[in-house]
């Protein structure tokens, strides 16, 4: 029994076994995907959808979801690169606004869920097109360049070998696991999502952990599109377009249940991770853009119908 | 319930033809309806603004919708121009064929209409453009120069299907075909986007260390993207990049010899065309049915030109 | 003459993940008879049945019906054999009316294109409901039902379904006395033409009351198949529990001090009205009545699940304002609800977590859970009610039904509340665990606090409470000395006008 609950907490064994099958087969088939630099490229790669990924987890716990996720990632990005030109201001400036910008539409969503009663599907629909509205007005349409070297490091530099993204993901991964198995907020949010009834009935304010998950969530999507600003080096309005189905898919992958009270930030990372690696394992193939999409597609529904055929069995 | 309906109905029927009325001016200031295919592209914002400034030259007015790159909502604008009776009509079309529906309703009702940078299907009163083949040959030639006839090759694509995409596909390939010693070593979409752009270079880097000589991106937010990722990998020196569109951040990348050229396609050239050929044609004066600017290869030596 | 039973059952054996839950059973049911199964909660009886009517196949073993060998993978397969089962935790469509649910996969059709016909399914549906004496519109949503009266339409469904054998897993677990003879004299008719009736329940007086045979399973074994009329109480009690137990709950002493808990003139239109009583340390107060009186909407009232529109609660002498469950545990009142699916379980949290849910902020180091702590709590909550689980890390829907209500009531007394509001508390409970409920309610009394409880078994609350309040549609009819009245009086106030 432990195990089911950890399977889906901490990424379950089976979806490991696939990432593993999936790499020894591009290994084989193209050597250089086992070189170092190649996982450099590819832990650099999921970082923007493995943090994703890790914010939406705390929103879906809940039993709700956030479709406004590309769009927070552009208007943090335009926002943070509004104040990262040369000698404008201290890098922590552009990454703050960044994250600010994207918690207050999280928390803008999560109150009009929690007080407004509304479907979270139909709020945070809302959101994406408000806040993509909002990245174009500031924009005036345009990307916004001319970014500082301090701000563009933080995409494209390393510390010892390891990308800044990834290190941030690291972070943000660990981070969250301590908030959702360690912590009592973490538990109540497991609580809300598993039976809200009966999470009020035990005296929990539901309203106010559901309006604590869209902040993060849409906390961490603006630090997502901070990074991405920085390793595009512009701050562009329409970056971002379907992020949020790449992060909710890593996320449902990697066991988070779309019904809530099931999932963990484990689970997220390895979606996000087998997600990349098809990615960049297509790339490497040089298979053509349009079979990319079908191979995609034909993987993932394949890994997860394994990983839970093997969570029936087991 | 049914009460409801009616009223709404009646409601909104009645807000329509107050609309309808208050269009008829008492002076008869000319009215262009124009539906450009996405706002949200830098070009097509410059595309715009030089037609506002013509437009607000030759005193006449100019109703602009955002397509968003529906063909549909853009067949939908044209219909809602028909309908208001506007004087001409300038069409940014989406889509080649999805969009042809637009252009036959406006001949059929008699409104003159002008494409814009790309074409359709359905024949319009007029052509205002550039030859999207021209921007590929200009810069494969370019890529062809500096690698004095041999090397390999990578390319970019933007979405596959759209018009630019299978134009500027063509025309790299033509002059590809002419140098037998320039072999395509893979190609990809990168959808017209950075980001995707830079990951998809990095896998190049990995799949074929060393191997790749030269770099072109059917746009030049994906070219941006390339050069991020050589420069990443610290093989930019050994790569030459060039993409199309001479952007602001791409004209800044020529000049601090980040990216070796670009093509400089001429929205303000463009806009300002359309709207000229819109008022002649509902003036009835003689006008040209195919106005093609050309486009201009942009490197370190003539960037001064362009940069504004 | 020698005929063919009507189920036979050889050698069943099933297990879940970490659990046996059927250990080699074998058993006869012979046709047109009455066939209770009684036992414990866990012994494996709903499993045996739902594996009979096709929810689960078994891991080993073989069922032959009326003397054929079948296999069913699907409960559609069993249902097509003419098995239909009426579960425990209902299932029903809670947004289709109960004529749509009643003749759900049976749907009547008119005309060539296949259009449904709603009056002849309503009327087909009013015609079940009189059968089972239900006052019930078939035009109501399902969720707008109570448990009761949901049970009351899933036996219409199976009754619909023209079944030979129909299985019924605690039918009466939420009905009255009225009730509960309406389905019994449908019992009596079924099986004088011909339908097969296995009957599971831990009511041991119905079970003796109902049923020729009586099989009893504890562990997942059979312990034996005997004829009704050869039990009696304590033989059957014997067999369940392997042991001799004592059922009768034990009246607590006297209540002492000012009242705790005072409701005055609480009302919430549609409901209740005017409902005025006090509470004191030590006492138990039973609320009783007919299914529909309004008593859960009282006890939800108080505990803030939808809280009352008029009307004045004091918790120790002072006026409070209760609009949300978090206000009223901070007044020291807890609850279990009568409906554990809805209201209880956090179904993929583990036992441990469930149990600690309403009092995390205890096991906690600033906004750390402190895991051994917890624990070590929870571990002594499960010793103390005996909760059965595979691990204490097994998701609690895995859990019995019983099992589940412990963990309930667990949580809910982990408060350390002083007013303990309990709706429903031994329902689905097998025999064993209701005596250590009952001694608990007890000696919680004892300890002083003060219970108000929903009971709609007689002989528990009679026994139990100190003194009894009678309600009928939404107003208090009758305030009874438990000592001093009767099944009868309670019923006399309990019946409307």
């Amino acid at each position: 029994m432990r195990t089911q609950i950890q399977r889906r907490t901490y990424g379950s064994a089976g979806l490991l076994i696939a990432l593993l099958a999936i790499s020894a087969g591009l290994a084989l088939v193209r050597p250089n995907f086992l070189t170092v630099a190649n996982g450099v490229n590819l832990i650099r790669q999921i970082s923007i959808n493995g943090i994703l990924a890790v914010g939406v987890t705390y929103v879906l716990l809940t039993g709700g979801v956030d479709l406004s996720l590309g769009s927070l990632v552009a208007l943090a990005g335009v926002v943070a690169a509004h104040c990262a030109h040369p000698g404008q201001a201290p890098v922590v400036t552009p990454v703050l606004a960044g994250v600010a910008v994207g918690a207050a539409c999280g928390a803008a969503s999560g109150a009009v869920v929690t007080r407004g009663k509304v479907a979270p599907f139909v709020v945070t629909l809302g959101m994406m097109t408000v806040a993509r509205g909002l990245a174009l007005v500031l924009s005036g349409g345009r990307p916004v360049s001319n970014l500082s070297r301090e701000f563009t490091w933080m995409g494209s530099g390393d510390i010892a070998g390891l990308p800044y993204p990834a290190l941030i993901l690291a972070a943000v991964a660990v981070a969250s696991h301590i908030v959702l198995q360690k912590m009592r907020l973490g538990r109540y949010l497991y609580a809300v999502g598993g039976n809200e009834r009966a999470a009020l009935a035990s005296g929990i304010d539901a309203a106010a952990i559901k309006l604590f998950a869209y902040t993060v969530c849409g906390g961490l999507a603006g630090l997502a599109g901070v990074v991405l600003a920085s390793r595009i080096t512009t701050g562009q309005p329409n970056a971002g377009v379907g992020y949020e189905l790449d992060a909710i898919a890593a996320a449902v992958i990697g066991g988070t249940s779309l019904a809530g009270g099931v999932g963990g930030v484990g689970g997220a990372i390895l979606g996000a991770l087998l997600m990349g690696v098809i990615n960049n394992g297509l790339d490497l193939l040089n298979v053509s853009s349009y079979y990319q999409q079908i191979v995609k597609g034909l993987i993932i529904v394949g890994a997860v119908l394994l990983d839970r055929r093997q969570g029936e069995a087991s | 319930m049914r009460k409801i309906a009616a009223m709404g109905m009646a409601l909104a029927l009645a807000l329509a033809g107050c609309r309808q009325r208050t269009a008829t001016p008492e002076r008869k200031q000319l009215r262009i309806g124009v539906s450009l295919l996405n706002l949200s592209s830098e070009f097509i914002v410059m595309l715009h603004q030089a037609m506002e400034r013509k437009a607000r030259e030759l005193g006449v007015e100019l109703v602009v919708n955002d397509a968003q790159r529906s063909a549909e909502k853009q067949v939908q604008q044209v219909e809602n121009f028909v309908a208001q009776r506007v004087d001409a009509i300038i069409l940014n079309p989406c889509e080649v064929d999805a969009s042809s529906p637009a252009v036959d309703r406006a001949i059929a009702a008699g409104i003159p209409i002008v494409n814009v940078n790309s074409e359709t299907r359905s024949a319009p009163t007029a052509f205002v453009g550039s030859r999207d083949e021209e921007s590929a040959r200009l810069a494969m030639e370019f890529i062809a120069q500096r690698l004095h006839g041999r090397g390999n090759v990578v390319m970019m694509h933007g979405y596959m299907g759209q018009a630019a995409q299978l134009k500027r596909d063509q025309g790299a390939r033509e002059v590809l075909a002419k140098y037998p010693n320039l072999k395509l070593l893979a190609h990809q979409s990168a959808e017209w986007d950075r980001a995707k752009a830079i990951a998809l270079m990095e896998n190049w880097i990995q799949a074929y260390p060393d191997r790749i000589d030269a770099v072109f991106a059917q746009n030049d937010e994906m070219g941006m993207g390339a050069v991020i990722a050589l420069e990443q990998a610290k093989k930019k020196d050994k790569v030459v990049v060039a993409s199309v569109d001479a952007i602001a951040d791409a004209l800044q990348a020529v000049k601090d010899g980040r990216l070796d050229a670009t093509v400089f396609q001429d929205a303000r050239g463009q806009g300002e065309a359309a709207v000229e050929t819109a008022v002649k044609i509902i003036k009835r004066q003689p006008f040209q049915k195919e106005v093609y600017l050309p486009f201009r290869l942009v490197t370190k030596e003539n960037l001064s030109e362009f940069l504004k | 003459m020698h005929r063919a039973p009507a189920i036979e059952i050889r050698n069943l054996s099933k297990s879940f993940p970490g659990v046996k839950a059927l250990d080699a059973v074998s058993l006869r049911v012979e046709e047109g008879e009455v066939h209770a199964l009684a036992g414990e909660n866990g012994a494996g009886k709903s499993t045996l049945m739902k594996i009979l009517a096709g929810n689960h196949t078994p891991d080993v073993g073989e069922i032959y019906l009326r003397g054929k060998r079948v296999q069913f993978r699907h409960p559609h397969d069993a249902l097509q054999s003419g098995i239909a089962m009426v579960h425990q935790e209902l299932q029903p469509f809670p947004d289709l009316t109960v004529a749509e649910n009643i003749a759900i996969g049976r749907e009547k059709t008119r005309g060539r294109w296949g259009w449904l016909d709603t009056a002849a399914m309503r009327q087909e549906a009013q015609e079940w409901l009189d059968l089972l004496g239900a006052r019930m519109d078939p035009g109501c949503r399902m969720r707008n039902l109570t448990v009761a009266e949901m049970q009351t339409v899933e036996i219409a469904k199976a009754l619909a379904h023209k079944a030979s054998v129909m299985i019924m897993d605690e039918p009466t677990s939420a009905a009255t006395q009225r009730e509960v003879e309406a389905l019994f004299r449908i019992i009596r008719d079924l099986t004088r033409r011909g339908v097969t009736i296995l009957y599971i329940s831990h009511r041991i007086d119905e079970v003796l009351q109902i049923a020729s045979t009586v099989s009893v399973l504890r562990d997942g074994r059979l312990v034996g198949s005997y004829r009704a009329r050869d039990l009696d109480r304590s033989r059957l009690i014997a067999a369940m529990v392997g042991r001799e137990l004592e059922v009768r709950p034990v009246a607590p002493p006297a209540p002492k001090g000012p009242p705790v808990l005072e409701v005055r003139a609480l009302g919430k239109p549609g409901r209740f009205r005017d409902i005025s009583f006090s509470l004191r340390p030590g006492e138990i107060l039973g609320l009783a009545g007919l299914m529909g009186a309004g008593r859960t909407d009282v006890a939800a009232a108080i505990f803030g699940l939808s809280p009352a529109d008029t009307g004045e609660i004091r918790v120790r002498g002072r006026p409070v304002r209760i609009r949300s469950s978090r206000e009223a545990i901070s007044h020291g009142i807890a609850m279990v609800t009568e409906d554990r699916r809805k209201f209880g379980i956090v179904p993929e949290m583990p036992v441990t977590q469930n149990i600690t849910l309403a009092n995390l902020r205890r096991y906690c180091h600033g906004p750390f859970v402190d895991r051994a702590r917890e624990d070590a709590a929870a571990r002594e909550q499960v010793r103390k009610f005996s909760i059965r689980a595979p691990g204490l890390d097994c998701p609690a829907k895995h859990l019995s039904g019983g099992n589940q209500q412990k963990i309930l009531m667990a949580r809910a007394l982990l408060a350390d509340p002083s007013i303990l509001i309990l709706d429903e508390p031994t329902r689905g409970i097998d025999v064993g665990a209701k005596a250590e409920i009952y001694a608990i309610i007890a000696q919680l009394a004892q300890q002083g606090m003060a219970i108000l409880m929903v009971s709609s078994e007689m002989e528990e609350i009679l026994s139990l409470s100190h003194r009894i309040l009678v309600m009928c549609e939404g107003s208090i009819t009758a305030e009874l000395d438990a000592r001093r009245t009767s099944q009868e009086e309670i019923l006399k106030y309990a019946m409307p006008v």
